[in-house]
C-alpha cells in the first residue's frame, strides 16, 4: 500500500493501480468515459485529466500509475473548463437524441453533461448521419450515438478475444466497424453482448429490450445464470413481470466479472415464452387435458401409492434434474427415498459425467472439479480435451483465448474436430475419436521415459505407480500413432509441454466421458495429473467441465442411487441411521437403480417421477428407450415446457423457472451461488420444491417449508461439506465447497495436503485401451458423434423456446467433410438420411472441414430431429454411461 | 568479404584508396540523381552523357551516379572533377546543354561558362556541411565509397570503448534529437542503457512526413551508411542487438539505398553477428510504413512496428523503458543517427564547437516555398533565420514581400519578419511559440494568406489525426469550421476567441504531440498576423488574395480602388474602348493619372504570371484613358439626386479627389479647400512632368469640378470648428504628407541644399534657381529618384546616395532602372555625415555603411563603418528621405496625431475622434501611393455618407459593384505562352534632354492584343 495526496487529502492506494480507479475507490469522482475497469486504459476521452506535481501538463489519470507521495489535483477552474469544452466537442460530434435512446438514464455521457450543466451545444453539429446497423438479432449499433471511446472495441478484443469490432478510418472519419465493415450479422460475432455492456452511451444497445421500459423503471435482481455450469452472475432487469435485459455482474469476486455469453445475455426469453406450461395436465384417452392442482396432485399421489403397494418398494423410480435448485434436488431425493422407500433416484449425470464421479472419486476421494473454473487464470499450460470449450463454456473460452493471446498460457487442445480453440492451440492433437486412453497413456509413456514426472509427488502422495508404469510402458508414441492417428511427434510435444510446466491444468468434457470406456478415459487423465504432481495446487488439477447449471448441486444432494447428500453412502449403516433419524422414516440401504437401468431395462420400474430432464431425447437408442417408458404404468413429468419426455407422461406438472424462485445453484467448480426470484411464476406454475412438498404431503410424508432458505438449513445440518453454507453468507458472496462450518472461507482448490482416499494418497488406476463398442465398417462407414452448440443447451428443451437463441441458430446440421460430401453427391443444405443399426434420421448437410473424413457430427436441439434414435446403448461397465459419442452410421442421399 | 577485426577495416580502406587514386586520373562526371534529380530530368542528362561518351569515344570520362548535394534549385545538374583538381558545377541542364558541355568542356577542355553555377555564393559558402557532406560525393550504393571517407571507423572505435563511455561521449557532445523535440540523445541512450530488459531495440525514425520536409529522404538517398553506423553504435551503447528502420514506403529510392546498404554492410560483417570480430551482434531490418503521418510520433511508430493500427499511446512509460514489444527502445531520427559516427569519430569536443549556447552542431533544413534558391542546406545551430532565408536562400523571388517562415510543419509556427535576427536554436524558437521541428522551412511571401495557412495545416492534421482522442478528432474540425467561416467572410470577431479556446483545449488535452501541437500554426498566425484575421472578419477581405470566397478575381482584390479589371480587359479586346472607359470610371476618378503612376499591385497577383508574364493592366488602362481623352469622350458615373448637405474636404490631392468624386456621385455638395495655389496636392507638386504631364492632371481635376465639386485654392484651413459653423456637415482631412524629414546633419542650412518636395514644387512653379553641375540626391524612395531624374534633365551630373543596397530601395524598380539608364549614378551603402560649403554647398561628406541585422522591413539595417569617409563634390544637395504630414494646426483643433504628425483615425471607418471629421491618405499613413490615397478618399466618402444618414459606421466597405457591362465570355480554352507587350519608351539619351513623358502608350492593336491575354479568371461573370 502506498499513500498519495489527492486534493490535499492523503489517501491509500494499492501499488500498481491506476490513479483513476484509486480516486474513485476513495470517493473522489473524476469524469471519464473511455475508461472501464477490467479493460486496458487508453486515455482517449481526455476527460480524466488531472494535474500531478512534477509531471508536465495534464495527465490522464486512467493511464497514470500511482506512486508513493504523488500529489494530485483532480479539479480546478482550468481543468473543469477544459473538460467542459471537450464535452461540448463530444456533443457536437453527433446528434445525441436522448428522447428515445435506450440508454437514457444509464448513459454516462448524459450524466456528465448534466453534471457540467451544459444546456446548449456551442459548436455546430455538422457530421453526417450514419446508417444504423440493426442486422443482428440482438445488438443494435447506432454510430450516431458513438463517442468513439473504444470500450466496445477493447471489450471485443480483451474480454472475448474475437476482435469483431475494430476502429476504421482516421481523424474525423474514425468509426467503429464490425468485421470487414460488414453488417454485424455477417461477421463471426458470437452475440455475447460484451460490447453492449461496455458501451457508455446508447451506441450499442440490446435489440430485444427496445421500447420495453426505461432504465429507471426496471427492477434489477441479481441471480445466477441457468444455462451452463459456469455460474455466471447476472442481473435480470425486469419490467411488468418480463425479463427485459440482462447485465453481467462486474464484481471482481464473480467468476465471469461481468462477461456473459449469448445464452446468458440474450437467452432469457424462454421464461416468458408462450409455450410455458401454466396448468397441470392429465392425459385422458391419449390426450392431455388441463386440470387443477388438487386434481393432478391427488392423482399422482394416488397412483404412486397404488404402484408401490402393487409391485413393492422397488417399483418406483425418480429422475431428478440438474437444472433445478440445490434445495429442490435435495427435496426431490428426500421425497424419493422417504416416499418411494427406495434409492431409485438418478439424474442426467448418468448420461454424461458419471465416469467423472467414479474415476475422480476413486483416485482422489471425490468426483468434483479439483480447481476453480478460472483455473486457466493461474495455469501455465492448459489441456482441453473432448470439450468444445468455445461453445459449451464461452465465458471461460474467452478467458483462455485472452490468456493465450497475451502469451501467458500455452494451450494443448485435444479434439477430433477442428474447432475454434484449435486456432489458439500451441499443440493440437487431432486423435481418432475414441482413442483417448491410448494417447494419454502414450503421453505418460513419454513423461516417464524422459524422466519428466514429479518424482517427489509420486513418491509421497500417490499409490500404484509401479502398475501404472507397467501399463503405460506398452503405449509408445510410435504404437499409439497407429491407434490414434496422432503423429508421435505431437504426442511427445504435448507430453513435454504439459510435464515441464509449473502449473498445468486439464479441462475435459463429455467427449471424454460419454463412452463405454468413459471411466477408463477419466482415470487416464487422473493418472496423468498425479504423475506430474498437478494436483493440490493453484492453476492445475483435473477439471471436468459441467454441461448443466446445477449438475453439481444434484450430485451433491444425493440424486444418485448410491449416496445420500454429501456423498454419504446409503449402504453405510451409520449414515443410513443418521438420515433415518433426521428424516423420520425408514430408508433403504440398498443402492438403487440408475437412469440407464430405469430407461433401458424393460420393467425395471413401473412408475416414474421425472423432474425436468429430457431423457426421451438425450438418452441413447431412443426407440428402445421409448418402448421402456411406454411400458411403464404411470409416468409423471414435472417441467416448464412440454418436452418429448413430458409428451409420454400421464400427468404433467407445470414448474417454475429459475427466474421465478429462490434457491442456489452450484457451479461446475463447487461454487454455491444464490438464485433470486425476479418475476412471479407464470400462470399456475409452481416452483418444484412446492410441488414436491405437496405430493409428499399427499403421500403421507409431511414436508412443510416456507422458503428454500429453510431447506438449505436442513441441508447444511446433514451434509458435511455444506456445513458452513447459509443464505446469510451467500447473500454476501459465493462460497466454494467444501465449506464445513460457519467460519470456513470455502475451498478454492482440492487436495492441497492430502486426498480423501483410505491411504490419503492419490490412487493410480492404470487403464488399458479398448475399442469403442461400435466401429465403422463397410456397411456403416461413418462414425457419428454429437455435441452442443453455442446457442443451445443439448436437446434444446428450453433454449428452443427462446426466440432469440432459436433465431440465432435455427436448426441442426449434419457436418460432413467436403470430400465425403462430394463422394455422396450432396451439397450444403441438402438433406441426407443418416442410418444406424438402430434407426434413421434425416438431416440437412453442412459441408465443412471441421470434421475429418469418414466422420460426421451433429447437434440435436431441433424439435423434429432425434439423433439419439441412432446412438448405441452400450454402457460403461462401472459408471453406466451410454456410448453416446460414437456410433457407426451410413449416409444416404435423401430422395424427398 | 568479412571484416574480422577493426584493423581489417583499415586494410580495406587502404585498398579502396588505391582504387580511388586511379579514378582521380580521369575526368569524373557526377550526375546527381536524388528524387529531385529524377523528377527534373537527371535521367535524360545521364542518357545524353552516356550517348555522347559512346559516340565521341570519350574513354577518359567516368560517368558516376550520385545523389543530390542539396542545391535542388539548379536541377538537373552535374559536377565535373578533372584530374587537375578543377571542379565545375553545371546546372539547369537539358540534353542540348549537356551536348554543348561535352563539346566545349570534355572535348575542348574549356569550361562552358554559360551553364556554370557560381559556387561562391552564400548558398554554398555559408553552409556547414557535416552529415550532408558526403551527399553527392559518394555513390550511395557503394559501401566502399563510405569507407573511403572514414565510414565505420566510429563503429570500430566504439567496439573498443565501454558502453558507458560511448554514452558519455554522445552526452558530452550536446547532440539533441533532430526529429524536432530536441531531447538530448545521450540522456535518452542512458535511460535505455539503465533500463532492465533481456531484449532492447534501436529504432530509426525515417517516417518523415511534414509538408515540405525532405531532409531524411535526401540523407538516406545520399548516404545510408551513416544511419546504419549510428544505429550500430547506439545498439552497442544501450545493449540492443536488433534495430529497425521505420521508413515510409513513399521513399522508394531511399528504401533501395538502405536495402543495398544493409546487404553490403552485412557482407562486410559491419552489421550482423560478431561485428568486426567482436562479440557484438547487431541486426537491422527495414520496415516500410504506409504513409500515416501520425506514425512519425514515436509511440504510434512503435505500435505500427508491432503490426498494429498505428495509434499513439500515453507516455509514460517512455519507449526507453517500455517501447517496442514493451522492451526498452531507443528511437532516433535519421538526422540524429547520421551525426553519431561524426561525434564518435571526431569527439564530443570537436563536434560541439559550433552551434549556439544551448544547441550544438548543425541542422539540416529543407528550404522551400517562395524562395529564390530552394534546397537542402546544413547550417550551424544559432545562425539567424534571416541569413538562411536571405543570404543562403536568396530571399523571396519576383520582388515580392517576405511575410514569414513556416517552421516545423504542421506542429510548428510562423516566424514573421520581425524575428529574422533570431538565432535558430530550440530555446529561441520556443520563446516565439515556434519549434525547430524536423527541419522543414517553408518561406511565405505576401501572396500567402496566414488564415489560409493556419487552415491548411489544421486540415493536414485533421486528415492525419488517428482520431482516437477526442480533442484532436473533434477539436480540429471545429477549428477548421471557424476558419472556413472566416475565409468565406462569415467570421465574427469573437470567432478568434473561440478559436483560441478550442486551440487551447486541443493543445492542453490531446493525447499525443500531433494533437498537442496541431494548434501551433493557428496560435502563431493569430499572434503575429492578427491583422489578417481581422481583415477577413471585419473588412471581409483577404489581403493576400487567397481566400477565394472573398473576391471575384485576384487583380481586383489587390486593387485598392477595386477596378473591374477583367471587364474592361474584355471590352478592350473587343475594341469597345468607350465602354471600357466607363467601366474604369465607375471606381476610378483619375484613370489617366493612375494609368501612369499606379504601382499596379494588381499585376503582382495576375494569374497570368504563372504562365508567362502578368498582364500589363496599368498600360491597358492608360491606353483606354488616353483614348477617351484624345477622342473627347467624357464620362462620369450618374450622380444621385442632389442633397443639401455640404461636405468640406481639406486638400485636393488624390485622397481629397477620391472622396470628392464619390461624394459627388452620392449627390452631396462638396467643397475642397486647397492651401496651395494649384490643385492636385502631391500629384501636382511631387510628380515631375515627364511622369505626369500637368495638362493631364488639370484635365482630370476639371472633370471632377464638372461634377459640381468646388475647389478653393490658396485656402488653408485653420479652424475645423469654423468650417462646421459655416454649415459643413462633415469634414474630410486629406492634407497629405508635405513636411520633409531632415537628416539633421551639419550643413543642411547651406544654400543649395533642398528638401525633395521643396525642390520639385519649386521646379513645378518655375521658381527653381540654377542647380549647378553636380547634384547629390540623398534617399532611395520614389521622391528621391524623381529628384535625381529631374536634376539630370536640368543637365546636372547626378549621384544618388543611399544608405542600403540598391535592391533595398523602396522606389519603383522600373524608375530606378530608368534613372540609371538616364545616367544617375547610385552610391549604395553610403550615408552623408555633413554638408560642407562656404555659404553655398560645395561638397558633401559621406560614410560607407555595412549591413547588420534585419529590421522589421526584412532589410538589413545599415550601420556606419568607421573611417570610410569620402567626399563628393556638390553644387546642390537634395535631401529626400521621407515626408510627414504637417498636422500641427489640426492638432490644435482637437485632432489626435502621432508624434511624427500622422493623424489618428479608426483604421476601418477613417473617423477621427472629432465628431463628423474623417481623415485618410498620406495624412494618416505617411507617404504611400496615389491609388492608396484615392482608395482612402473613397473609404472616407462611404463613412461620411453613413454618418450623415445617421447609420452606424460599417467597417466593411460595401463595394459598389459598378454597373457591369455585358462582357462576352471568351476566355482562351488552352492559353498559349505569350509574353507581355512592352510599351515603347523614349531613348534614355533623348529622355534627359526634356521633361516629356518617357513612356508611350499602346497602339490600339497592341492594347487589344495585350487585353486579350487576360485569362478571365473571373469566369467571364457578368450581371447580364
Amino acid at each position: 500500500m502506498l499513500e498519495i495526496i489527492v486534493n490535499g487529502k492523503k489517501i491509500k492506494a494499492e501499488e500498481g493501480s491506476n490513479l483513476l480507479d484509486t480516486c474513485i475507490e476513495n470517493g473522489i469522482q473524476i469524469p471519464h468515459l473511455c475508461h472501464k475497469k477490467g479493460l486496458s486504459p487508453v486515455g482517449v476521452c481526455r476527460l480524466c485529466l488531472v494535474k500531478v506535481t512534477g509531471m508536465r501538463g495534464l495527465v490522464p489519470s486512467c493511464c497514470t500509475q500511482v506512486s508513493g507521495g504523488m500529489e494530485v489535483i483532480t479539479e480546478d477552474e482550468e481543468i473543469n473548463e477544459l473538460r467542459k469544452t471537450n464535452l461540448e466537442m463530444l456533443l457536437s460530434e453527433h446528434e445525441h437524441n436522448c428522447m428515445t435512446c435506450e440508454s437514457n438514464g444509464t448513459c454516462e455521457l448524459q450524466e456528465l453533461v448534466y453534471q457540467f450543466g451544459i444546456d446548449k451545444i456551442r459548436f455546430p453539429v455538422n457530421k453526417e448521419r450514419l446508417p444504423i446497423d440493426d442486422s443482428s438479432l440482438v445488438i443494435i449499433r447506432d454510430p450516431n450515438k458513438c463517442i468513439l471511446c473504444g470500450r466496445c472495441v477493447r471489450a471485443c478484443r480483451e474480454i472475448t478475444g474475437n476482435n469483431i469490432l475494430e476502429f476504421s478510418g482516421r481523424g474525423p472519419r474514425l468509426a467503429v466497424t464490425s468485421g470487414l465493415n460488414e453488417p454485424l450479422n455477417q461477421t463471426d460475432c458470437r452475440s455475447c453482448g460484451a460490447c453492449v455492456q461496455a458501451c457508455p452511451t446508447g451506441a450499442l444497445t440490446e435489440k430485444p429490450a427496445r421500447f420495453q421500459g426505461r432504465n429507471w423503471e426496471l427492477n434489477k435482481v441479481r441471480t445466477t445464470c441457468p444455462h451452463c455450469g459456469g455460474g455466471c452472475q447476472m442481473e435480470l432487469w425486469t419490467n411488468d413481470n418480463k425479463i427485459v435485459k440482462v447485465y453481467g455482474v462486474e464484481d471482481e469476486n464473480t467468476i465471469n466479472k461481468g462477461h456473459l455469453c449469448v445464452k446468458g445475455r440474450f437467452g432469457m426469453d424462454f421464461v416468458n415464452s408462450q409455450n410455458r406450461l401454466t396448468n397441470p395436465l392429465i392425459k385422458k384417452n391419449g390426450r392431455f387435458e388441463e386440470a387443477n392442482w388438487d386434481e393432478a396432485l391427488d392423482l399422482v399421489a394416488k397412483r404412486f401409492k397404488e404402484i408401490k403397494e402393487k409391485y413393492g418398494n422397488d417399483s418406483l423410480g425418480a429422475v431428478a434434474s440438474a437444472k433445478t435448485t440445490t434445495e429442490e434436488c435435495y427435496l426431490f431425493q428426500k421425497f424419493a427415498r422417504c416416499c418411494f422407500g427406495n434409492n431409485n433416484v438418478d439424474f442426467c449425470v448418468r448420461f454424461c459425467h458419471s465416469p467423472t464421479g467414479v474415476a475422480l472419486g476413486r483416485a482422489f476421494g471425490a468426483g468434483a472439479m479439483t480447481n476453480p473454473l478460472d483455473v486457466d487464470e493461474r495455469a501455465d499450460v492448459l489441456i482441453v480435451m473432448g470439450l468444445n470449450l468455445a461453445e459449451n463454456y464461452p465465458v471461460g473460452a474467452d478467458r483462455v483465448k485472452r490468456r493465450v493471446k497475451s502469451g501467458k498460457l500455452k494451450l494443448i487442445f485435444m479434439e477430433p474436430r477442428k474447432l475454434e480453440m484449435s486456432e489458439y492451440a500451441d499443440v493440437w492433437l487431432r486423435p481418432r475419436i475414441g482413442s483417448e486412453v491410448a494417447w494419454i497413456n502414450a503421453m505418460m509413456n513419454v513423461i516417464i521415459r524422459e524422466d519428466l514426472y514429479d518424482r517427489e509427488f509420486v513418491k509421497s502422495r500417490t499409490d500404484g505407480f509401479k502398475e501404472l508404469k507397467k501399463v503405460v510402458s506398452g503405449y509408445t508414441p510410435e504404437k499409439v500413432e497407429k491407434i490414434s492417428g496422432v503423429p508421435k511427434a505431437k504426442i511427445i510435444d504435448a507430453a513435454r509441454l504439459y510435464a515441464k510446466a509449473d502449473r498445468a491444468a486439464i479441462m475435459y468434457g463429455m467427449g471424454v466421458t460419454q463412452h463405454s470406456y468413459g471411466t477408463n478415459s477419466v482415470s487416464a487423465i487422473c493418472n496423468l495429473a498425479l504423475l506430474t504432481g498437478n494436483l493440490g495446487k493453484k492453476g492445475a488439477g483435473v477439471n471436468p467441465i459441467a454441461k448443466q447449471n446445477n449438475g453439481s448441486g444434484a450430485g451433491d444432494m444425493g440424486c444418485v442411487p448410491n449416496v445420500f447428500p454429501g456423498a454419504q453412502p446409503v449402504n453405510n449403516p451409520e449414515i443410513n441411521k443418521k438420515f433415518e433419524k433426521a428424516w423420520g422414516c425408514k430408508l433403504s440401504s440398498e443402492p438403487g437403480k440408475n437412469l440407464s437401468t430405469m430407461f433401458l431395462t424393460q420393467g425395471a420400474v413401473k412408475g416414474l417421477y421425472v423432474m425436468g430432464g429430457n431423457p426421451a431425447r438425450s438418452g441413447p437408442n431412443l426407440n428402445k428407450l421409448r418402448q421402456t417408458v411406454e411400458d411403464m404404468e404411470f409416468v409423471v413429468v414435472q417441467d416448464i415446457f412440454m418436452t418429448h419426455t413430458a409428451e409420454m407422461a400421464d400427468v404433467v406438472l407445470p414448474a417454475s423457472t429459475f427466474a421465478e424462485k429462490d434457491g442456489t445453484f452450484i457451479n461446475g467448480a463447487r461454487l454455491v451461488q444464490r438464485v433470486n426470484q425476479a418475476v412471479v411464476p407464470v400462470g399456475n406454475s409452481m416452483p418444484d420444491w412446492k410441488i414436491i412438498s405437496q405430493i409428499s404431503n399427499r403421500m403421507g410424508y409431511e414436508m412443510n417449508y416456507n422458503h428454500p432458505k429453510e431447506i438449505m438449513e436442513e441441508i447444511s445440518s446433514l451434509t458435511p461439506p455444506y456445513g458452513g453454507i447459509s443464505y446469510e453468507r451467500l447473500d454476501k458472496g459465493a462460497l466454494q465447497l467444501p465449506c464445513p462450518d460457519k467460519e470456513h472461507p470455502g475451498t478454492k482448490y482440492l487436495w492441497k495436503d492430502k486426498f480423501n482416499t483410505k491411504s490419503g494418497k492419490g490412487q493410480f488406476f492404470p487403464a488399458e485401451y479398448a475399442d469403442p463398442a461400435e466401429l465403422a465398417d463397410e456397411e456403416y462407414p461413418f462414425v457419428l458423434t454429437t455435441g452442443k452448440s453455442l446457442c443451445h443447451m443439448h436437446t434444446g428443451a428450453y433454449t428452443q423456446e427462446s426466440q432469440i437463441l432459436s433465431g440465432l441458430s435455427s436448426k441442426d446440421f449434419l457436418q460432413v467433410h467436403p470430400s465425403d460430401g462430394q463422394k455422396l453427391g450432396v451439397s450444403d443444405g441438402e438433406a441426407v438420411k443418416v442410418i444406424s443399426r438402430r434407426g434413421e434420421v434425416c438431416l440437412p448437410v453442412l459441408l465443412t472441414d471441421t470434421v475429418d473424413e469418414k466422420m460426421v457430427y451433429t447437434t440435436f436441439y431441433s424439435v423434429d430431429i432425434a439423433v439419439n434414435l441412432l446412438t448405441i446403448d452400450a454402457l460403461d461397465p462401472v459408471a453406466g454411461v451410454p456410448e453416446l459419442k460414437i456410433c457407426a452410421v451410413r449416409l444416404e442421399k435423401s430422395t424427398n | 568479404m568479412l571484416i574480422q577485426s577493426v584493423s581489417g577495416l583499415e586494410v580495406l580502406k587502404k585498398r579502396i584508396e588505391e582504387n580511388k587514386e586511379k579514378l582521380s586520373q580521369k575526368t569524373q562526371v557526377i550526375v546527381h540523381e536524388g528524387t529531385c534529380g529524377f523528377a527534373s530530368g537527371a535521367r535524360e542528362v545521364l542518357e545524353t552523357l552516356k550517348k555522347a561518351q559512346k559516340n565521341k569515344g570519350l574513354d577518359d570520362l567516368v560517368i558516376l551516379e550520385h545523389s543530390c548535394i542539396g542545391c535542388c534549385y539548379i536541377e538537373p545538374y552535374i559536377s565535373v572533377i578533372e584530374s587537375n583538381g578543377r571542379k565545375t558545377l553545371y546546372g539547369y541542364l537539358n540534353s542540348d546543354k549537356v551536348n554543348q558541355i561535352v563539346e566545349k568542356h570534355f572535348i575542348g577542355g574549356q569550361v562552358t561558362q554559360e551553364h556554370v553555377i557560381d559556387t561562391d555564393i552564400p548558398f554554398f559558402n555559408r553552409q556547414e556541411k557535416r552529415i550532408t557532406d558526403l551527399l553527392g560525393k559518394i555513390d550511395p550504393f557503394k559501401i566502399d565509397d563510405y569507407i573511403y571517407y572514414d565510414g565505420y571507423q566510429a563503429l570500430g572505435k566504439t567496439l573498443q570503448t565501454k558502453q558507458e563511455d560511448v554514452i558519455a561521449e554522445v552526452t558530452d557532445s550536446g547532440l539533441r534529437g533532430r526529429g524536432g523535440a530536441g531531447f538530448p540523445t545521450g540522456v535518452k541512450w542512458n535511460f535505455a542503457y539503465q533500463a532492465q530488459g533481456d531484449q532492447k531495440y534501436m529504432v530509426c525514425n525515417a517516417d518523415e512526413g511534414d509538408p515540405g520536409a525532405y531532409m531524411n529522404r535526401s540523407e538516406l538517398e545520399g548516404n545510408p551508411h551513416a544511419v546504419l553506423e549510428g544505429m550500430a553504435i547506439g545498439g552497442y551503447a544501450i545493449g540492443a542487438n536488433k534495430g529497425y528502420i521505420y521508413i515510409r514506403a513513399e521513399y522508394p529510392l531511399a528504401v533501395e539505398t538502405l536495402r543495398k546498404a544493409i546487404d553490403q554492410a552485412k557482407e562486410y560483417g559491419l552489421i550482423g553477428k560478431g561485428i568486426m570480430g567482436s562479440s557484438f551482434d547487431f541486426d537491422i531490418e527495414l520496415f516500410l510504413g504506409s504513409g500515416a503521418f501520425v506514425c512519425g510520433e514515436e509511440t504510434a511508430l512503435l505500435t505500427s512496428l508491432e503490426q498494429k493500427r498505428g495509434t499513439p499511446r500515453h507516455r509514460p512509460p517512455f519507449p526507453a523503458q517500455k517501447g517496442l514489444f514493451d522492451k526498452p527502445t531507443v528511437l532516433n531520427n535519421v538526422g540524429t543517427l547520421s551525426n553519431i559516427p561524426i561525434v564518435i569519430r571526431k569527439g564530443a569536443k570537436w563536434w560541439s564547437f559550433i552551434g549556439s549556447e544551448s544547441t550544438k552542431g548543425t541542422k539540416v533544413f529543407s528550404l522551400t516555398g517562395q524562395i529564390e534558391r530552394p534546397g537542402l542546406i546544413e547550417v550551424p545551430m544559432g545562425i539567424s533565420l534571416g541569413e538562411v532565408v536571405f543570404d543562403i536562400g536568396g530571399g523571396v523571388p519576383g520582388g515580392k514581400r517576405f511575410k514569414a517562415v513556416q517552421l516545423g510543419g504542421p506542429s510548428g509556427g510562423c516566424v514573421p519578419a520581425k524575428h529574422l535576427n533570431m538565432p535558430i536554436d530550440y530555446e529561441s524558437l520556443k520563446e516565439i511559440d515556434c519549434i525547430m521541428g524536423s527541419g522543414a522551412m517553408v518561406v511565405l511571401d505576401e501572396d500567402a494568406c496566414m488564415v489560409d495557412t493556419a487552415k491548411f495545416f489544421l486540415e493536414f492534421d485533421r486528415d492525419e489525426s488517428c482520431g482516437q482522442c477526442l480533442p484532436c478528432r473533434r477539436g480540429l474540425p471545429l477549428m477548421i469550421d471557424i476558419l472556413e467561416g472566416i475565409v468565406q467572410g462569415k467570421g465574427k470577431l469573437e470567432d478568434i476567441d473561440k478559436l483560441k479556446e478550442l486551440a487551447t483545449t486541443v493543445q492542453k488535452t490531446a493525447l499525443c504531440a500531433l494533437g498537442q501541437t496541431a494548434a501551433s500554426p493557428t496560435f502563431s498566425t493569430i499572434r503575429h498576423f492578427r491583422d489578417e484575421y481581422e481583415a477577413h472578419i471585419i473588412q471581409k477581405r483577404c489581403p493576400a488574395g487567397v481566400c477565394a470566397g472573398l473576391f471575384e478575381t485576384r487583380c481586383r482584390n489587390a486593387c485598392p480602388i477595386h477596378q473591374d479589371i477583367p471587364a474592361y480587359m474584355a471590352l478592350v479586346k473587343e475594341g469597345k474602348y468607350e465602354e471600357a472607359y466607363k467601366v474604369i470610371k465607375q471606381t476610378n476618378p483619375i484613370p489617366m493619372i493612375l494609368g501612369r503612376v499606379c504601382p499596379h499591385p494588381c499585376e503582382g497577383k495576375c494569374e497570368r504570371r504563372m504562365l508567362d508574364d502578368p498582364l500589363a493592366i496599368r498600360e491597358v488602362k492608360r491606353f483606354v484613358a488616353d483614348y477617351a481623352y484624345e477622342h473627347g469622350i467624357v464620362y462620369n458615373p450618374p450622380q444621385k439626386n442632389p442633397r443639401k448637405d455640404k461636405i468640406a474636404i481639406v486638400g485636393s490631392g488624390p485622397a481629397g479627389i477620391g472622396a470628392a468624386y464619390d461624394l459627388a456621385i452620392e449627390g452631396f455638395q462638396v467643397t475642397i479647400f486647397e492651401a496651395l495655389s494649384v490643385p492636385g496636392g502631391m500629384m501636382a507638386v511631387g510628380i515631375p512632368e515627364y511622369r505626369l504631364p500637368k495638362k493631364i492632371l488639370q484635365y482630370e481635376i476639371e472633370q471632377i469640378k464638372q461634377m459640381g465639386v468646388e475647389i478653393k485654392l490658396n485656402s488653408k484651413v485653420d479652424s475645423l470648428d469654423k468650417l462646421i459653423d459655416s454649415g459643413y456637415k462633415a469634414i474630410f482631412l486629406a492634407i497629405g504628407a508635405h513636411g520633409e524629414r531632415k537628416m539633421n546633419i551639419p550643413g543642411e542650412d547651406l544654400q543649395g541644399v533642398y528638401m525633395g518636395t521643396q525642390f520639385l514644387s519649386q521646379l513645378q512653379a518655375g521658381k527653381l534657381p540654377d542647380i549647378g553641375k553636380k547634384v547629390v540626391v540623398v534617399g532611395g524612395g520614389n521622391s528621391a529618384v524623381d529628384c535625381a531624374r529631374v536634376a539630370r534633365r536640368l543637365g546636372a551630373e547626378v549621384r544618388l546616395v543611399y544608405r542600403r543596397e540598391e535592391c533595398d530601395m523602396p522606389a519603383i524598380l522600373e524608375d530606378i532602372k530608368a534613372a540609371e539608364e538616364e545616367g544617375v549614378c547610385i552610391d549604395c551603402l553610403s550615408q552623408p555625415v555633413r554638408i560642407l560649403g562656404n555659404g553655398r554647398v560645395q561638397k558633401i561628406e559621406c560614410q560607407k555603411m555595412e549591413l547588420g541585422d534585419f529590421d522589421a522591413s526584412c532589410r538589413k539595417k545599415p550601420c556606419q563603418l568607421e573611417e570610410t569617409e569620402f567626399t563628393l563634390k556638390a553644387d546642390t544637395v537634395i535631401e529626400s528621405i521621407g515626408q510627414v504630414p504637417e498636422s500641427r494646426t489640426l492638432v490644435q483643433s482637437g485632432i489626435k496625431a502621432q508624434r511624427d504628425g500622422r493623424l489618428e483615425v479608426d483604421s476601418y471607418t477613417l473617423k477621427t475622434d472629432k465628431d463628423g471629421v474623417f481623415s485618410g491618405g498620406d495624412a494618416v499613413t505617411g507617404p504611400l501611393t496615389v491609388v492608396d490615397a484615392v482608395a482612402a478618399g473613397q473609404r472616407a466618402a462611404f463613412s461620411i455618407r453613413q454618418y450623415i444618414d445617421g447609420e452606424a459606421l460599417d467597417p466593411v466597405l460595401a463595394r459598389k459593384d459598378p454597373e457591369r457591362y455585358i462582357v462576352p465570355l471568351a476566355p482562351e480554352i488552352e492559353p498559349q505562352e505569350k509574353a507581355k507587350i512592352q510599351v515603347k519608351e523614349n531613348d534614355p539619351g533623348l529622355r534627359v534632354r526634356n521633361f516629356e513623358e518617357t513612356l508611350y502608350t499602346y497602339s490600339q492593336e497592341e492594347a487589344q492584343e495585350e487585353a486579350g491575354r487576360c485569362l478571365r479568371c473571373d469566369g467571364g461573370k457578368t450581371n447580364a
